[in-house]
């Protein structure tokens, strides 16, 4: 199991054209250092690669034939209208060392030579009316909170072109299955639901954590889904069985990159303020608003009250608004990477 | 070519607890990365140098400002000193590798933690500056890759001190996508450790330094090979402690942090080459010497799809050994934007 792998071994599958990946990967290697070297910002590499446009467009027809049967199985298939933006695009790059060589990975199309895809969100605001969610003793509410931040978040997608829905837009009691129901009407493509954390074990931790739907064993995950899950509205045999239909599905790959994506940009923009907030990662639970949804969908904790620190930035805009941002830029990201066809 | 005959190429991984140097005279040198100079006068008579590196830093500690300057994989922000203990063990590695009085120039590849890169590069750079002709700076994990010649479709998993790097390879120079830097790593486990032994054994004395030692000789996951008994002093006296389940259960907190950060990178891999890359996990650095890791990391991709993990031969030079691949295939014509 543990077999030692050795130095220079012969691991790659095409060995004459092992060359031309590592001058692809050397290139890569010292673009990167001569951007720093120049002082440009650290940048994607792919991104900036140059495509052979009259390849790119001969590929392009190509890929609206074979939208339909493709689109499946990438795990698409089952969205509303599926749209060629959702592909891979096997077109390659203009990178000169690997230009036709079919045994190396195809690069990515540019994002602007198709549609956008990821186009209308449901953000879901946690809580509301009776329930508050968690609460400080000065009388924060997580419902308040999340609602605030829905907004804030709305805006920012609203202003790059999404079409942005919120499953409640006052202070007012939902049932989860009606979140879900709203998002699947709308035919949402992405279900964000928005959560404050509260941790039992000490004022001083404070982390983020995003989750997307799966089985989980970990005892804090359960504990937290079981609290989340109360307003849900659901007979017990039915979640069970919605459980089981769901964990399976691919769709829990798309809800995962969403997740990651979230949770990184989350992480990185709060530790700007408080190095120390930890990253308690991307995890899987069964949270019965996420079982519902037909789409890529994640909840978000995105911060914690249980903590002082945190009560008092939560309390400030600009807090709200370097996590709605950073929510944003998560969500931008995510649908980036789609649209690349990742 | 023709200059090639005076040229040195190394390749240096710069780590957390040890940095290493391989050179194209086929020079190898290994070092802690800890720099200490004399706190004051008296400290400077004792010590008769103006700096220590290395073990020698560390058995002199008393006497000196320690320091260990990539802590969690990162060069503190402002902070002077640990730029200065960088250059330091730099300078220490390139001196061990020339040979004396030589005029040569001298390219190299450095090898940082992901985050280093990410955060400290320009720093670096200057750093490096007069210390050697042209340099490269590339992320640990990508010199290991490209090192074993594991370039396509696989996972890179360099366990280190501080901090443990995923690298997915895509067949690209790797973007911040396709890495993840966890602080789940050596450090925390011995944290973790030390911990559960004091919490055991509260009569035990012992430094966070005893019980590296303890985990580096008898660290493992899964099923132990047999009992782990280690001896400590308890009110003065030597004593007898079995650590055994302590010892398991601090290794085995690296497993579901591993495992969920695979799935994370994986879940971001084209569906089509998901499986060979679960089927080309590689670890490396020398938390890849935990008895069982690659075992227990097979059982928990098992239930995911399946899996096949392997460890580097040598994680003490892989890093270092894949720089100095990088270095020597770097063509000339790359090398002269390269300099420092
Ligand atoms: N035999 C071993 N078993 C388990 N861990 C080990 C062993 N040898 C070293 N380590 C641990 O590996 C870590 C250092 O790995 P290394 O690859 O040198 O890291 P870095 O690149 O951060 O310097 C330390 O935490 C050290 O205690
Ligand atoms: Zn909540």
């Amino acid at each position: 199991m543990a077999d030692g792998v050795g130095t220079r071994s012969a691991r790659l599958p095409f060995g004459g054209r092992e060359d031309r990946l590592k001058r692809r990967l050397l290139s890569g290697a010292v673009e990167d250092n001569l951007r720093a070297i120049e002082n440009r910002p650290p940048g994607r590499l792919y991104r900036r690669r140059r495509v052979r446009w009259p390849i790119a467009f001969a590929g392009l027809a190509a890929l609206a034939a074979g939208a339909l049967v493709l689109a499946p199985r990438l795990g698409w298939g089952d969205f509303a209208e599926p749209t060629p933006g959702t592909l891979v695009a096997t077109v390659r790059a203009g990178d000169d060392a690997a230009a036709s060589d079919p045994d190396l990975p195809p690069t990515r199309v540019p994002a602007a030579v198709f549609p956008v895809v990821v186009r209308r969100v449901v953000l879901d605001p946690g809580h509301g009316g009776g329930d508050h969610g968690t609460r400080t003793p000065t009388g924060l509410t997580e419902k308040e909170i999340t609602l605030d931040l829905a907004r804030r978040l709305a805006e920012r997608l609203g202003g790059a072109g999404y079409e942005v829905t919120l499953t409640r837009q006052g202070d007012e009691r939902l049932e989860l299955r009606e979140r879900a129901r709203l998002a699947n009407e709308r035919a949402a493509d992405l279900f964000v639901s928005i959560h404050v954390n509260w941790f039992e074990d000490g004022r001083a931790n404070r982390g983020i954590e995003t989750y997307f739907l799966g089985p989980t064993d970990d005892p804090w995950a359960t504990r937290l889904a079981s609290a989340e899950n109360l307003e849900s509205g659901y007979a017990l045999a039915d979640v069970k069985q919605l459980l089981e239909s769901v964990y399976s599905e691919f769709r829990q790959d798309q809800s995962r990159a969403l997740a990651a994506s979230v949770q990184r940009r989350l992480v990185r923009s709060v530790r700007e303020l408080s190095p120390e907030v930890a990253d308690r990662g991307v995890k899987s639970a069964p949270f019965l608003v996420l079982v519902d949804t037909e789409m890529p969908a994640i909840l978000a904790e995105v911060s914690c009250l249980s903590s002082d620190e945190e009560a008092r930035l939560l309390a400030e805009s600009d807090y709200r608004d370097r996590l709605a941002q950073a929510l944003f830029e998560g969500i931008q990201a995510y649908s980036h990477s789609v649209r690349k066809g990742g | 070519m023709s200059g090639k005959g005076q040229m040195l190429s190394v390749g240096i991984d710069l780590g957390t607890s040890q940095s290493a140097i391989a050179t194209s005279t086929g020079a190898r040198h290994v070092v802690d990365s800890y720099v200490g100079w004399p706190v004051d006068m008296v400290a400077k008579k004792v010590i008769k140098k103006p700096v220590l590196i290395g073990t020698e830093a560390l058995e002199n500690r008393s006497l000196l400002d320690l320091h260990r300057p990539l802590e969690q994989g990162l060069i503190k922000e402002g902070s002077e000193k640990d730029i200065a203990a960088v250059k330091e063990i730099l300078g220490h590695l390139i001196g061990l590798a020339g040979e004396g009085g030589k005029e040569q120039k001298v390219r190299a590849v450095v090898g940082v933690p992901a985050e280093t890169l990410r955060v400290n590069k320009q720093q670096l750079r200057q750093v490096m500056r007069g210390m050697v002709d042209s340099l490269i700076i590339v992320s640990e994990p990508f010199a290991v890759a490209y090192g074993i010649e594991a370039l396509l479709h696989t996972m890179i998993v360099d366990s280190g001190a501080g901090t443990t790097d995923f690298c997915v390879m895509k067949g690209r120079y790797p973007t911040e996508e396709d890495q993840r830097t966890l602080t789940k790593a050596g450090d925390s486990v011995d944290d973790l450790l030390a911990k559960l032994v004091a919490e055991r054994h509260p009569a035990i004395q012992f430094t966070i330094h005893m019980v590296r030692g303890w985990k580096e000789q008898h660290g493992f996951v899964g099923e132990p090979q047999g009992k782990v008994v280690v001896t400590a002093p308890s009110h003065g006296k030597a004593t007898q402690i079995d650590i055994t389940e302590e010892v398991r259960l601090a290794c085995q907190s690296l497993i579901a942090p591993y495992t969920e950060t695979l799935l994370d990178l994986l879940a971001a891999v084209e569906p089509e080459y998901q499986e060979r890359v679960r089927h080309n996990v590689i670890l490396a650095g020398r938390g890849s010497r935990i008895r069982g890791l690659a075992g227990e990391l097979e059982k928990a991709l098992a239930d995911l799809g399946g899996g096949k993990v392997s460890a580097v031969e040598d994680p003490v030079f892989a890093g270092a050994a894949g720089c100095l691949s990088i270095a020597l295939d770097a063509d000339d014509s790359d090398w002269e934007k390269m300099t420092a």
